[in-house]
């Protein structure tokens, strides 16, 4: 039999298909290869600050559901939102999405190693079911940002709608998507989760969008400094 | 620019900028902000375009977005409103529906055997014979007017983006600009449409030879300016309504769905013309044109001018005439008694000649109808309403004013569900029931008078407020109380005069006369709805705004019954005609792609839309047609191994001490017996008992079930086991876990070689059984491995982690490469699946098609308490099967035209069933596939008859399936 190291098989950003056209540089962040530069810096910043898109699919991911998934997570030290549909922070600068009242989905920054951590319990308990993650993820930055959401999405993700602790699942360009706003590093970004293999279908839609509105894909690089 | 005026106060013209543009060939001159209409009107260009039936000559009618018979076209666009558009420098114009120019139409013979073409002749006179009915239908195309559609028309992105707001103001007129800033004190959030270019609405036009209109729309404007939580939209008509407030507002940009907390309708209402002979020669205007042509673009409407009137609107228009130099030759009026309104008096004192009681019976045209030369005027009689011709009186004049009553433009109010009355006081439809967070105000409410309309909005405005939980002085505004005869009613009861000749419109966009009507109502067509489809009326491009409402008033008075009683004819949205480009929008089609969609793309494979996925269908090598590919690819399959992403399937756990409760009640068959390690067959019906989707339930543990089901119906599955949940409270828990593991399926006979190089599990058939499920490693993966027997009986399904997926497809190919091993896609399993005798739900059934009929009988647990579509299946099993699906083969070395998917199954003229797959097997080197038959044609070697395409009749028979022997300890 061929046996592999699980850790040194290549994988790739589910959004990559979409990006291959671009003349990104790639790098391998978390095991992923990914998009991590799509311009000089100067360039990226410009379109950061009007409407960038970065993908960021990369990032360490775990998800879990049931009646005692909150305190199965607090078991482990993985402090949870109090409320259905909200989002807070946790050690290490782990997001912690509440999904209704019963789901989690949590989400490693760079660095960090929460998910790994929880993943590597193989246990089951009554109740407490993994929820295996393969998202598409994205940060939207920039003063356009709410203006192709409103394109994308029905639903009002103005500040003044959005709550800074709220998550929301709605569709976006017609698939569903989970949505939170968040400051990260001093600016306004909106995250976005889809199913991977949604991936470059909106990757796709939301650089051409972008692109118009005088922004456009900003590499990973820009958000890991 | 000879009818040009001197500036105007509030003028939407540059007079700083001269441009100019074509228009039939010749060069006119024009000023930024003119539309078309404007511009060569201001030139004498009376003749802007020619109407729809009849060719005859047309000019400005409403300049309100409403002209339809000036249409034109740029060469690129088509249909462009003139009165509305603005004109470019270096455009180029021409008016569409028209033989050889808008001047000297070819086709305005037409207009000269009118007599022959009433309305519905068309209906009657091509039908038969039948065989001349294609030519007639070419005739009938042909001159079917308006522009011609531009298939090279470039493809010009229109956004369709969403908006929120607590109130949305519809109408940005005095009524609505007074609501959007008293919603706005309150610190609510206002977004404010209105049609036209710049707000106002009447007040930019609307002025009764003062100023006082243009001072008080610059201090409403300023205090709205002043409230930055009101966001106006000009150049942008609410579109529809749809429920909870959802409404599309269009701009030439896009459309934006507003979804507002509540809503006020401050939309206005449509002038109305009166009835009479020629009223639609070139120079014949309603009154507010008349209006819009003077404040909005600094021209005059005509040099010698009547103003035929049928309430107090009229002699204002008489002053705004007057005030732009134009010589008002007499106001006629429908009406009865001396007139004591201000503009009344006003005119009198200004020696402009009042023939109250009388009508235009008819203008004067000249002699190539192209303007008017006079009007002939009769006394009418208000109580029969003719005209007494007796004595008639002949006035020169080169053009007339036209005011006869208003129309609510209440479109989005009859879309909301609103119910609407006829008040006689003021003539007009008005809301009686509105729906809950709806309001209206202003003269869409009935309401005339400015001060009142004013008051009006501030009313719509606090009850919006309080609706919405905040505080707000009660305000009452009363509609006018009196009878129709009143002179302070602002529409006529009946503003038609008949004319021995005809030609009096009702309906400009269609050309349909008042005689029209009375013989629809005399071929029975006197219902309002039958009378608009029999006469046409409201159905151009206007939609009845200028005709809808004379239409009733006709209808009522055929039938002698009151307007209330005839009702009104059904808005729908979209309230105005809107390009598909704007209903297109950017066009989202969300689909999926595995994480092997680069290798299949770099490997040749033409793809396929399955569901939201791009699947690789087949992969063509070395010129190979479709055909050939799967067939090479099939061969593979069966003499060797392929392998297929199947990361598209649905995949489903299902967790819990009560996951195998819930799949007995969710799908036919019985799985709390199922052991684990093992896997069976689920169906899903839907609660009639049709065949929903069928797949795979393995079985990993106790309380965790895997289930792998369709591509197509995935989603839909998932959504309704949660439904399903939702209602049952079962103690489980359901994943969705398509888009996080991938699929391979490797089939063939030396699967097992291949797929035992890459793991240490046990792959015997003892060990290893068809219908069975292992958790192990696939090359380093984690996997789990299930026994198909789906394409092949030697078969395993992988399901790993997606992002995995590329790696072990890749170590299967390089351990496959010695054995023949290759990808094969969707349409060759599709083969490969027939061959094996495997029918698919959503191929091989439809919406209708119950398990009896595909002779799954053996996949149902009928002695369960319960399971979806049990019921229904219990009525239909006492009832007689009208078809059922049988495997069939064509003649051996069949080489006739081959029959195709969905080709009837027949007998002589009888219908028995029909093709539901069919394709021929290189293997078996036969035509193979399933079909409906009549149950009395099931047994294996009956024969039936498929009808191919052209008719041909092919003989098929009956045969047993599989097609193919299973191998021996596969």
């Amino acid at each position: 039999m061929q046996v592999s190291n699980m850790k040194t098989i290549s994988q790739t950003s589910p959004v990559a298909h979409a990006q291959l056209k671009s003349n990104a540089k790639w790098a391998l962040v978390n095991g992923i290869n990914t998009a991590v530069e799509f311009g000089s810096a100067e360039v990226e910043q410009a379109r950061k600050k009007i409407l960038g898109v970065t993908d960021v699919s990369c990032l360490s991911r775990y998800g879990v559901k049931g009646a005692q998934a909150a305190k199965w997570l607090a078991e482990r030290q993985v402090t949870t939102p109090a409320n259905p549909n909200s989002w807070s922070v946790s050690d290490q600068n782990t997001l912690v999405l509440r999904l209704g009242g019963s789901e989690f989905v949590l989400e490693d920054q760079f660095a960090g190693s929460t998910c790994a951590r929880l993943a590597s319990d193989t246990n089951r308990v009554p109740n407490v079911y993994k929820v295996p993650r393969a998202d598409a993820a994205f940060i939207l930055s920039g003063s356009e940002v709410l203006n192709m959401l409103s394109e994308l999405c029905s639903l009002d993700l103005r500040e003044k709608s959005l709550g800074a602790e709220e998550v929301i699942m709605t569709q976006i360009a017609g698939i569903s998507a989970i949505v939170l706003r968040q400051d990260l590093n001093g600016e306004q970004v909106y995250r976005i989760w889809c199913d991977g293999t949604y991936g470059p279908y909106l990757w796709d839609v939301m650089v051409e969008i972008a692109v118009e509105l005088g922004g456009g894909a900003v590499g990973l690089a820009c958000y890991q400094s | 620019m000879t009818l040009r005026t001197s500036k105007q106060v509030g003028e939407w013209i540059n007079r700083n900028k001269k441009i100019s543009f074509k228009f039939e060939g010749e060069q006119f001159t024009a000023f930024e902000g003119d539309t078309i209409s404007s511009a060569l009107w201001a030139a004498d260009q009376k003749v802007l375009g020619r109407s729809f039936k009849y060719h005859r000559p047309r000019g400005v009618l409403s300049l309100a977005n409403h002209d339809v018979n000036v249409l034109m076209t740029d060469g690129i666009d088509t249909n462009i409103r003139a009165d509305v558009v603005e004109v470019k420098d270096g455009m180029v114009l021409t008016a569409v529906n028209t033989t050889g120019g808008v001047k000297k139409d070819k086709s305005s013979y037409i207009d000269s055997i009118s007599p022959l073409l009433p309305v519905g002749f068309y209906y009657k006179a091509f039908h038969t014979p039948r065989r001349f009915f294609p030519f007639w239908e070419k005739v009938i195309r042909n001159a079917a007017g308006l522009g011609i559609v531009n298939f090279d028309y470039p493809r010009i992105l229109k956004r369709k983006q969403h908006s929120h707001c607590d109130v949305l103001v519809i109408g940005a007129g005095p009524t609505g600009l007074t609501a959007a800033y008293e919603a706005a004190q309150a610190g609510l959030e206002v977004t404010l449409v209105d049609e036209n270019r710049q707000v106002g609405g009447s007040l930019t036009y609307d002025r009764g030879g003062e100023t006082a209109a243009s001072k008080q729309l610059n201090d409403l404007l300023i205090k709205v300016a002043n409230q930055s939580n009101i966001k106006m939209l000009t150049g942008t008509y609410a579109a529809g309504y749809y429920p909870d407030h959802l409404i599309p507002v269009v701009s030439e940009g896009g459309i934006n769905k507003v979804r507002a907390k509540t809503v006020i309708v401050a939309s206005g209402a449509f002038e109305q013309p009166p009835v009479f002979r020629y009223n639609d020669l070139p120079g014949v205007m309603l009154g507010s044109a008349a209006q819009r042509l003077i404040y909005r673009y600094g021209v005059k409407p005509f040099n010698n001018g009547i103003v035929v009137t049928a309430n107090d609107y009229g002699y204002r228009v008489a002053l705004d005439l007057l005030e732009a130099g134009t010589k008002v030759v007499a106001v006629v009026d429908l009406r009865k008694g001396t007139n004591t309104c201000g503009a009344a008096i006003t005119l009198a004192k200004r020696g402009i000649k009042i023939y109250a009681g009388y009508c235009v019976y008819e203008a004067l045209a000249s002699s190539d109808k192209s303007s008017v030369r006079g009007a002939v005027l009769c006394e009418y009689d208000n109580i029969a309403n003719v005209a007494l011709t007796k004595n008639k009186l002949t006035l020169e004049c080169d053009g007339i004013a036209m005011s006869a009553g208003w129309a609510p433009a209440g479109a989005l109010l009859y879309q909301a569900g609103t119910g609407m009355q006829f008040d006689n006081s003021v003539q007009q439809f008005v809301p009686s029931r509105l729906p809950a967070g709806i309001f209206a105000a202003g003269k869409v409410n009935g309401i005339f008078d400015l001060e009142q309309r004013l008051q009006d909005g501030k009313r719509a405005a606090n009850e919006a407020l309080r609706y919405l939980g905040l505080e707000a002085p009660q305000i009452t505004v009363a509609r006018p109380v009196g009878q129709p005869s009143d002179l302070s009613c602002p529409s006529h009861p009946y503003p038609m005069v008949p004319h021995d000749k005809g030609k009096n419109f009702v309906d400009f966009d269609e050309d349909i006369q008042i005689k029209d009507f009375v013989n629809a109502a005399k071929e029975g067509f006197d219902n309002i709805e039958l009378m608009k489809r029999f006469t046409t009326v409201g159905m151009g491009p206007s939609q009845g705004k200028h005709s809808n409402m004379n239409a009733i008033r006709i209808l009522a008075r055929i039938r002698d019954l009151p307007v209330e009683k005839i009702g009104t004819t059904t808005s729908r949205p979209f309230f105005h005609p809107t390009p598909i480009g704007h209903l297109g929008g950017r066009g989202f089609h969300a689909h999926r792609l595995t994480s092997l969609h680069d290798w299949h793309q770099a490997n040749g494979a033409v793809f396929t839309d399955i569901g939201a996925w791009k699947r690789a269908a087949y992969y063509p090598t070395n010129g190979q047609t479709k055909e050939q590919a799967i067939q090479t690819e099939a061969m593979a399959v069966r003499t060797a191994a392929g392998i297929i992403d199947g990361s598209s399937f649905g995949k489903i756990e299902v967790h819990g001490p009560d996951a195998a409760e819930f799949l007995e009640r969710f799908f036919t068959g019985s799985y709390k017996t199922q052991k684990v390690g093992r896997c069976r067959y689920v169906m899903l019906l839907d609660d009639s008992g049709v065949i929903a989707d069928d797949g795979i339930a393995s079985r990993l543990a106790d309380d965790l079930f895997y289930l792998s089901i369709g591509t197509s119906n995935a989603a839909a599955v998932y959504r309704e086991m949660q439904r399903s949940q939702q209602m049952w409270q079962l103690d489980i828990g359901l994943v969705n876990v398509t888009g996080a593991f991938g699929a391979i399926n490797i089939a063939g006979p030396v699967a097992r070689t291949i797929l035992s190089a890459l793991t240490d599990l046990d792959l015997s058939y003892e060990s290893f059984p068809i219908s069975s499920v292992r958790e192990s490693h696939v090359a380093g993966v984690e996997a789990r491995l299930i026994r198909v027997a789906f394409v092949s009986d030697v078969g395993y399904e992988l399901h790993i982690p997606m992002a995995h997926v590329p790696h072990v497809w890749n170590a299967l190919l390089e351990a496959g490469k010695q054995h023949g091993l290759r990808p094969f896609g969707s349409d060759t399993q599709r083969l490969l699946r027939l061959e094996m005798g495997h029918p698919m739900p959503g191929v091989d059934t439809d919406g209708l098609t119950n398990p009896f009929e595909i002779g799954a009988d053996w996949a149902i647990e009928m002695n369960k308490p319960y399971f979806i579509g049990q019921r229904s299946l219990q009525i239909l099993a006492k009832r007689p099967l009208r078809k059922q699906l049988v495997p069939f083969v064509l003649a051996e070395n069949f080489k006739g035209e081959m029959p195709m998917d969905c080709n009837l199954v027949v007998d002589g003229r009888a219908i028995l069933g029909r093709v539901t797959s069919i394709a021929y097997s290189k293997f078996i080197n036969r035509c193979i596939g399933f079909a409906y038959v009549s149950p009395a044609k099931t047994a294996v070697g009956s024969t039936f008859e498929i009808r191919t395409d052209s008719g041909t009749l092919v003989k098929a028979t009956v045969a047993a399936a599989p097609f193919i022997q299973n191998q021996k300890g596969a």
